[in-house]
């Protein structure tokens, strides 16, 4: 197993956000984690990626635990990061923003065009732009380049699909694919099932900081109950 | 005598550009709101007027605007050990911590400069004396006032350079954009907010060290400079070299012609200046 999570608690302050989550995810896999609006997803990641620390539990990475490690660490031991909202640096060119990736590992100047361009040829078009002036599709394929141009093991998702139109979703789908025929393995949180079960083959639930699911999408799309939960 | 106002107002607004500019470079990358920034700008000044006071006299003349480089230095150094002691166990702490640590910083530093250098002032005029005056459109205008606006400007275009060519200033406009995100990424935080600071510090120091030979520098130096920093950065924005530059101006030109016009309100205007900033457009004229 490439990620292993065990009973991690995550607390912001004196809130607990996260309560005893546990999931797993093999290599060359790619795993949803689905759940509403808030109801923890994004933690998981965040916490996986070392933003939010955890009080107890353990993160097992490549069978080493990295539970305690700074998320630069976590970084350059093979984790790549994507996150939420479109998050890329706005003042900064898009050449610059992918560039950052190969300056955290110091393996180069420029990032490897041509694997990135493999993905989402449309980057080469907008190089020189500032990230100000893209699209939310635009910002996001920068986001999973820059991830990507770590060359990571694990690829950490945050609402990749995210206020995409549909088509642009299609796009995006195809694109993960591709991402993960070139040995990478993905965990996306998202809050859409449908588009879940075009992307994965596992899903998780999370509701209210815990996991109450661990199944394929499709279980949850014939699930009244279960997609209740899920909220779409 | 307008030529002469603008002129003060330019070599004042200059010295604000570097001040600010130091300031602006460690609140935007560390988000650390420095209190201690005008003592650093008076350690610049007591290092360059101690240096030149001990060696000006035994060195060409030109190696004496060299010295004045001592400020830059070794307040960087200074701000190296202050940030490697101090500042970095306050990254996770909230405002006031960092409000009360960089304040007790300020009190720190200014024993120090008591200790090593005394009550006395410094007075350091060789390398004001030594350029003379210059004929400005039939105006006597000292030398010294447009080397120092010069300086500034080249430091300025330096620093632009730097932070918009360089892998090290991309990284840090990263951080200082989405510290979140950029912590995420795997960007070295903590070795580049230790250089943000140090190059900030560094910027405080040159300005002290180039106003010494004006003015002796005496304890609490650097505490109308700080303020006055502080309403640069409110008014021309954070993160911003443009905003530095345009509030470094607007408060040299208001104090310059203020001193001139309305000197008792001079001060209080700045201020409203600010607050008015603050009320319209919280983010300043050019910040994000």
């Amino acid at each position: 197993m490439l990620l292993k999570i065990e009973n991690l608690d995550v607390f912001i302050g004196s809130t607990q956000i996260l309560r005893n989550v546990s999931l797993g995810v093999n290599e060359g896999e790619i795993v949803c984690l689905l759940g509403r609006n808030g109801a923890g997803k994004s933690s998981i990641i965040k916490s996986t990626i070392g933003l939010y620390p955890s009080r107890s539990g353990k993160i097992i990475f490549k069978e080493k635990e990295i539970t305690p490690l700074s998320p630069r660490k976590k970084v350059l031991s093979g984790i790549g990061y994507s996150p939420e909202d479109t998050r890329i640096f706005t003042e900064l060119t898009v050449e610059e923003n992918i560039n950052l990736s190969t300056w955290v590992t110091g393996k180069g100047e420029h990032f490897d065009a041509e694997k990135i361009f493999t993905i989402f040829p449309a980057i080469q078009k907008f190089l020189d732009r500032k990230g100000l002036n893209l699209s939310g599709g635009e910002k996001k394929m920068v986001s999973i380049a820059r991830a990507l141009a770590l060359n990571p093991s694990l690829l950490l998702l945050d609402e990749a699909f995210e206020g995409l139109a549909p088509l642009v979703v299609n796009h995006f789908i195809e694109a993960l694919h591709r991402i993960r025929k070139l040995g990478v393995t993905i965990l996306l949180a998202e809050s859409n099932v449908r588009t879940a079960s075009q992307v994965s083959e596992r899903s998780y639930i999370v509701e209210r900081g815990e996991m109450i699911f661990e199944g394929h999408p499709r279980q949850i799309l014939e699930n009244e109950k279960l997609l209740k939960l899920v909220g779409r | 005598m307008w030529i002469i106002y603008t002129l003060n107002g330019l070599y004042f607004a200059a010295l604000l550009f570097l001040i600010s500019l130091g300031l602006n470079i460690i609140l935007g990358v560390m988000g650390i709101l420095n209190l201690a920034h005008g003592s650093l700008y008076a350690i610049g000044a007591f290092i360059a007027a101690w240096i030149i006071i001990a060696i000006g006299a035994k060195i060409p003349p030109f190696f004496l605007y060299i010295t004045l480089l001592s400020g830059f230095v070794l307040t960087g150094i200074v701000g190296l050990i202050m940030e490697k002691s101090l500042i970095r166990f306050m990254y996770k702490r909230t405002l006031e911590y960092q409000l009360l640590l960089t304040f007790g910083a300020l009190m720190l530093l200014e024993d120090v400069i008591k200790m090593i250098w005394g009550g006395q002032a410094y007075y350091a005029s060789a390398p004001f004396d030594l350029l003379g005056k210059a004929d400005i459109f039939g105006h006597v205008y000292p030398t010294y006032f447009l080397f120092v606006m010069i300086i500034a400007l080249i430091a300025g275009l330096l620093i632009w350079l730097f932070m918009s060519k360089t892998k090290l200033g991309i990284m840090l406009r990263a951080i200082s954009l989405d510290r979140e995100m950029a912590t995420g990424i795997g960007l070295d935080i903590n070795r580049l907010s230790t250089f943000a600071f140090v190059l900030g510090s560094a910027l405080a120091g040159l300005a002290g060290a180039l106003v010494v030979p004006t003015t002796p520098a005496l304890l609490g130096f650097g505490h109308e400079p700080l303020i006055l920093g502080f309403i640069v950065v409110v008014v021309g924005g954070l993160g911003s070299l443009k905003g530095a530059l345009v509030g470094a101006l607007l408060v040299g030109f208001t104090r310059s012609f203020g001193i001139a016009i309305f000197p008792e309100i001079e001060l209080p205007l700045l201020f409203l200046i600010a607050g008015i900033i603050l009320v319209v457009k919280p983010e300043g004229l050019f910040g994000r």
